[in-house]
């Protein structure tokens, strides 16, 4: 017999009884989506935790410092002298070089490196008297682009003296005099909240600073004011997506180039402390990984340079451990549904099987043998079965929309975004969990039916 | 073509046991009609059952195209069935859900047969048992007669080498009976194909060529319509016995 006559057979069979038909395929889609949307839930609850948290935390970054040793105590002047010596030693060869800089750079899966140097937070001065307390970072600019970041306006530029601009610091760029007097306002009245609604807007005004000139300003222990020359402001980067207005207006940042940084510190006076660094050497890295799960060994071979490393990988092996519990509930609920669902194939298939017992002697009488008796109830089950799976698919999108739906307007970050998606390997594993629960939901109705004895069921009218 | 040997069968009732067929012997030669006459609970539909391979006998054997179905399992019974035998049943027994074409390529289809020539031997079957314009529609838009003629179509597409035909005007009026008759008088002398006719009326039985009678399990007469009755057993006239009017005879 050819598969597709029992194909036909059987969906004769299913159009035949429609109320039925429809019961088990209703029965079957509900437990297939339940197993879809479960799935999904778990995937795209992961993945929105993981892309949030390496927006915020770069877990495909490794940051390299200096290996500096561990400093020692508590021994004799000549035991501290030969210490200090040993550890001179451990300083120079943990020191972060030009030469390492290009070794990190050649390993493989290593997308970009930037040297990076963190100058503090300093006062950012237009020339229209408006200022904002912004971070000032020394990297190489050109490598911006490689860390994700891409321009709104302009670009990174080889030119001593200019700046590249987050978006956060084009935001709320205010005069003294508003600032003073608003703040004034809010100290007298403090539960006003159209002032505060005023002081929150202030702060996301944005300004259009590109090509335009700023200075950097620092204030040393003694009170006394330092004022950069002015920086032209090359490039605007664009403002990072998912995150809201008022946490982009309190990240400001500004880019300049590692010599503009070394400018500043002499200009401004910055060289102390943790700016400190020796021609050649920098004071930090930052290392851009192809992907999450090449870091480990990225960090590795770096590890070989005798560098420190540090990357926040942790969050995401103890994100992977918790979202695996709540996959298998979520799986075992969708599978708990579908073996409710397959309950009703067996009892609408048995009940099948017992009204069509003349059909089925007829058949056997005709010279169908009990193979195929058989697989023409359970290639049925099958078809209904899949019926159901592709029900439970569409269930199970009109689901995940009805929830992106709901949760839309209601996201932490504003972006309207959906978060919950159906990864398309979950359709086909949909679809065979429906068939598996049909097929297996049949086999007793088929075998049943096959034992059906040919004469007595003629005999029966 | 038919031979059955020495075919006894009781069926068992608790501790008892009720023997329906005593010792029964004949042979059916090709292209042969045979009419199996009998009185309800004479036996006859046993005996068909038992030709057919739906039933084991206690003993004795059955012979078509030399192979002994009674040493035959279920699934080789089957398979036998499909390529040998042909039924017409007295309820026509067609399938609801499925087209006239439909039905009678039902047995085709157990054989695995391409479709397209499914197709054109059903049709040209429909065309010989008189309603080649059904083909497409349900049974139930048919009528008994028309129902009966689908029922006679799918006996034949297998080519079978033989029909058993259980009481095939049981449930139609005279002038379908009559016309159902022509039709398998017919096909048995244009097809050469071996029919068995179970019956209780003596009218059906004398449109075939041989008549064999039973009673209480007995092969009682094998005469041909018309000739002289040749007692296989001591004389016994069937016309005197009563005939159930139109009712199934199992």
């Amino acid at each position: 017999m050819r598969i597709r006559d029992y194909i036909n057979l059987s969906w004769d069979q299913l159009k035949r009884r429609k109320v039925v038909t429809a019961l088990c395929a209703a029965g079957i889609s509900i437990g297939c989506a339940a197993i879809v949307v479960a799935m999904s839930v778990g995937e795209s609850a992961q993945v929105y935790a993981e892309s949030q948290l390496n927006t915020f935390l770069k877990m495909d970054e490794i940051t390299v410092s200096p290996n500096k040793g561990v400093s020692g105590g508590g021994a004799g002047n000549n035991g501290a002298a030969a210490k200090s010596s040993e550890t001179d030693e451990v300083q120079e060869r943990g020191k972060i070089t030009q030469q390492k800089l290009e070794v990190i750079r050649n390993i493989p899966h290593v997308k970009a490196v930037a040297a990076n140097q963190q100058l503090g937070y300093l006062e950012m001065n237009t020339l229209d008297e408006r200022r904002a307390m912004v971070e000032v970072i020394a990297t190489d600019l050109d490598s911006l682009t490689k860390f994700g970041h891409d321009f709104m306006q302009g670009a990174a530029s080889d030119l001593a003296g200019t700046a590249v601009l987050n978006y956060g610091a084009t935001l709320g760029l205010v005069d003294q005099e508003t600032m003073d007097k608003l703040i004034q306002q809010l100290q007298d009245n403090p539960y006003d909240d159209s002032l505060m609604e005023q002081y929150r807007n202030m702060n996301r005004i944005p300004s259009s600073l590109y090509q335009r000139q700023v200075r950097l300003g620092s204030t040393d222990m003694n009170g006394k004011s330092f004022l950069s020359s002015p920086l032209r402001v090359s490039g605007v980067l664009k403002k990072p997506s998912g995150s809201r207005d008022d946490m982009i207006a309190y990240d400001k940042k500004v880019y300049v180039s590692i010599e503009t940084g070394e400018l500043l510190k002499q200009e401004i006076r910055l060289e102390n402390g943790e700016n400190a660094t020796e021609p050649g050497t920098y004071n930090s890295l930052v290392v851009k990984v192809d992907d999450q799960n090449n870091v480990e060994q990225v960090e590795k071979q770096i590890k070989k340079l005798m560098l420190n490393t540090s990357t926040n990988l942790h969050q995401k092996d103890r994100l992977n451990e918790q979202f695996a519990i709540v996959r298998t509930i979520a799986l075992g609920i969708g599978l708990f549904v579908l073996f409710i669902a397959s309950i009703s194939i067996v009892v609408a298939m048995t009940m099948s099987t017992y009204q069509r017992r003349r059909q089925i002697g007829i058949m056997k009488v005709l010279g169908a043998n009990l193979k195929q008796i058989r697989n023409m109830f359970i290639i049925e089950a099958a078809l209904l079965g899949l019926l159901g799976g592709l029900i439970g698919i569409m269930l199970s999108y009109w689901i995940v929309w009805g929830i992106n739906g709901l949760t839309a307007g209601s996201m932490s970050d504003g972006s309207g975004e959906s978060i919950l998606f159906i990864s398309p390997t979950f359709i086909p594993i949909g679809i065979a969990f429906a068939i598996m629960t049909g097929v297996l939901s049949g086999l007793y109705p088929a075998i049943s039916a096959s034992r059906t004895d040919a004469l007595t069921a003629i005999k029966r009218d | 073509m038919l031979r059955v040997e020495g075919l006894s069968h009781a069926f068992k009732n608790g501790p008892e046991t009720t023997q329906v067929l005593h010792s029964i012997d004949f042979s059916v030669k090709r292209g042969e009609m045979v009419a199996l006459l009998g009185s309800s609970g004479s036996g006859k539909s046993t005996l068909l059952n038992l030709m057919a391979g739906l039933m084991k006998p206690t003993e004795g054997n059955i012979f078509i195209a030399e192979h002994d179905i009674v040493q035959m399992n279920e699934n080789q019974l089957a398979e036998f069935r499909r390529k040998h035998i042909g039924f017409i049943f007295q309820a026509y027994e067609l399938i609801a859900n499925l087209t006239v074409r439909e039905n009678v390529e039902l047995p085709l289809i157990f054989q695995g047969v391409h479709p397209a020539e499914r197709k054109q031997k059903s049709l040209k079957l429909l065309e010989q048992v008189g309603i080649p314009d059904k083909s497409e529609l349900f049974t139930s838009q048919l009528s008994g007669g028309q129902q009966q003629r689908v029922s006679i179509a799918r006996s034949l597409i297998t080519e079978p080498s033989v029909i058993f035909a259980d009481e095939p005007t049981g449930n139609l009026d005279t002038r379908t009976e009559e016309e159902i008759i022509a039709i398998l008088k017919s096909l048995n002398k244009t097809m050469d194909t071996t029919f068995i006719i179970v019956t209780h009326e003596l009218e059906v039985a004398e449109q075939t060529k041989r008549i064999i009678t039973l009673r209480d399990g007995k092969l009682v007469e094998d005469h041909a319509p018309g000739a002289p009755i040749v007692p296989a057993m001591p004389p016994h006239n069937v016309a005197e016995e009563p005939v159930p009017a139109g009712g199934k005879t199992t």
